[in-house]
């Protein structure tokens, strides 16, 4: 019987492991494609096989991609452009969070009349899509004196992220017992002061989850970069399409992958150190106290 | 100090009258008690009190000066919440400490305080937890010690008790009561629990759809209740209620297929009233087994079949019918191992009460 059972654990184990395996094999491979080729040089990419390890691992095309790859007219490589995106980027992320904790606060904890409204209104802006929105905020950008600016992209970002980041804090909030508030009105302590001491220290996993969704948003997007960018403020995204656009003699490949991979890696470090908190943080309940 | 008047107190929300001209006048050093069904308006008074919530007439004074349109910060009231409502991520001693801290009381003198409260209540070997790692008890103290952190004019308790297991529940009542002797300040105390409500009280208000149906003593409240809803509410197990035809002064009952006729003090009011049937109040205890008296014209004996038994320990709980209607007595548990049908109950209507079948009010 024991033995019986245990055979039978067994059988149902390999079989769920290996179309794990598998499944991972098939969403792994073209990140493993794109680092292996990356590594060859392009005389091995035409003459070998797709799937081959680098006979002679080189960083050439790497280097090629970070500082020297033509994007355009131009051939910086990428590097002015990853520090675009991070110069749009932080201050997007830090300032939308910031933003929709105090809204997600104020929607849960201190409602007003209309605030249902209010919030519903927000709520909208998470479904319209970006094309909708791109001529008014072209002209709204220009109005401002903010168009073709790093500044201008930020203000796109974090308008748009607001939505997103409210949503996040309020119903994080709203899980969060409102006698808390009333014990810390009658204590003496106001608006500000109860957020400070009793709602941002049990906050982090809900700041965690906006900020990983904010950044990764953020870095790629490509549509706000795009339409938004001058030639000097282009972001990451923007300069990556162009790279592969611009073909000087024939394809370089290994570039390509190499600049695909840059591009992708803030993002994908992010969610490799913080993918846990990300997950936890989503299906994290209210904080008993 | 703690002198605390409602005066026409409204609170409507929207077009739903929560409250009704609330009208109470709460001595200093009274420990309060409102009670009622869930949503009666209890809890909202309560708020109202504290100034979580606006009121929508009328006004409220606190030792002399009215605080209608002041925020909770300033009535100098404490409260004690249902959910404690602790803050989590602060330990005990900064939960204490958090409304000195607030108030911007110098750090010593916030530490000799939070010493001083933790003793009181047992808890100074916790001042370092945070509330996820205390019991429900010890929040509850906690959640008292807060509260006393700042020597408030009044104590506000909204359901206190009501997340502990029943027998920690007797024993905080018990140190509640203790506090408030020792403190002599003025508490008002929000519950829907009738023995809490008894046993802690000086003064108990009796809510119904944001009405005070009765404010008085407990031994007022329990013995003379105001009409059929606070007779009802009050008591456990409960009053009994048989609606009895009047004849001449006396009411009938069935009883064990017989009839009896009991004499009530209040019969020249029945008489009065001139109505042809009323409702019969008497409580469980005066419902027994046959013990001596001295020719006492309310003490009657009649039969009763008994039809379940509820051994309590103390007592025995002895479920018949009067009329149709199941009324219960309180035996002793000797004779409630052998009551059944055709049992002699002593039948004692000298605290026995009469209310109007149309309108619930006391006949008196």
């Amino acid at each position: 019987m024991i033995a019986d059972k245990f055979s039978s654990i067994n059988f149902g184990r390999i079989l769920i492991y290996s179309i794990l395996i598998f499944f991972a094999f098939i969403y792994l491979a073209p990140l493993y494609v794109m680092f292996s080729t990356s590594l060859k040089d392009i005389e091995e990419i035409r003459s070998g096989n797709l799937l081959a390890l680098p006979n002679d691992p080189t960083l050439y095309a790497w280097a090629k991609a970070w500082s020297s790859a033509c994007t355009g007219s131009e051939c910086k490589g990428l590097a002015p452009f990853f520090w675009n995106s991070v110069k749009i980027v932080f201050p997007a992320v830090i300032i939308s969070t910031i933003i929709g904790a105090f809204n997600g606060y104020v929607l849960s904890k201190w409602k007003f009349k209309g605030s249902e409204l209010f919030f519903g209104a927000l709520l909208f802006g998470c479904f319209i899509p970006f094309q909708v929105i791109l001529l008014p905020m072209a002209i709204l950008l220009s109005k401002l004196g903010l168009s073709n600016t790093v500044s201008g992209l930020v203000l796109v970002h974090v308008i748009y992220g607001v939505a997103f980041t409210t949503l996040f804090f309020r119903n994080y909030y709203i899980g969060i017992s409102t006698e808390l508030v009333r014990a810390a009105r009658l204590d003496g302590a106001g608006f500000f002061d109860i957020f400070r001491h009793i709602f941002l220290p049990i906050s982090t996993p809900i700041f965690v989850v906006t900020i990983i969704w904010q950044f990764t948003q953020i870095w790629n997007d490509f549509l706000f970069g795009v339409v938004y960018s001058g030639a000097g403020t282009q972001p990451i995204t923007v300069a990556l399409n162009n790279l592969v656009n611009t073909s000087v003699g024939g394809k370089e490949y290994n570039v390509d992958m190499a600049a695909a991979i840059i591009a992708a890696l803030p993002t994908l470090i992010v969610y490799v150190f913080a993918g846990k908190y990300f997950v936890r943080g989503l299906t994290a309940g209210a904080v008993k106290g | 100090m703690g002198h605390i008047q409602l005066n026409n107190v409204c609170k409507s929300f929207g077009t739903t009258e929560v409250l009704k001209n609330i009208n109470l006048d709460i001595q200093d050093g009274e420990l309060l008690i409102l009670i009622g069904p869930s949503g009666c308006g209890k809890s909202t008074l309560m708020n109202l009190i504290a100034g979580l919530e606006e009121i929508t007439s009328g006004n409220i004074v606190i030792s002399g000066s009215d605080v209608s349109d002041k925020s909770p910060k300033d009535r100098d009231i404490a409260m004690v919440f249902q959910s404690y409502a602790l803050y989590p991520t602060m330990n005990v001693a900064r939960n204490i400490s958090f409304g000195l801290e607030m108030r911007k009381v110098p750090k010593d003198e916030q530490e000799n305080t939070v010493n001083r409260v933790a003793e009181m209540l047992q808890i100074d070997h916790l001042l370092d937890r945070k509330p996820g790692q205390l019991s429900g008890g010890q929040r509850q103290r906690v959640a008292m010690g807060r509260a006393l952190a700042r020597s408030p004019k009044a104590f506000l308790f909204d359901e206190p008790l009501s997340n502990l297991d029943a027998k920690l529940r007797v024993e905080m009542r018990t140190e509640i009561k203790k506090l408030h002797h020792r403190l002599g300040t003025t508490i008002v105390y929000v519950t829907h629990d009738q023995v809490e409500a008894m046993t802690l009280a000086t003064r108990i208000a009796v809510l119904k759809d944001g009405v005070i149906q009765q404010l008085g003593t407990p031994y007022e409240i329990y013995n003379d209740p105001a009409n059929h809803f606070v007779a009802d509410f009050m008591g456990s197990p409960g009053m009994n209620f048989v609606e009895c035809v009047v004849f001449e002064d006396k009411l009938i009952i069935e009883s064990g297929s017989q009839n009896y006729q009991l004499a009530i003090p209040c019969s020249d009011a029945v008489k009065r009233s001139n109505l042809e049937s009323v409702i019969l109040g008497i409580r469980p205890e005066m419902l027994t087994d046959p013990k001596p008296h001295e020719n006492n014209p309310y003490v009657h004996e009649v039969e009763f079949n008994v039809e379940v038994i509820e051994p309590m320990g103390a007592d025995t709980i002895a479920i018949g019918k009067w009329n149709g209607v199941e009324v219960q007595g309180r035996l002793s548990p000797e004779s409630g191992e052998t009551a059944a049908k055709g049992f002699r109950l002593q039948v004692d209507t000298s605290k026995a009460i009469a209310f109007d079948p149309r309108t619930g009010q006391r006949v008196r």
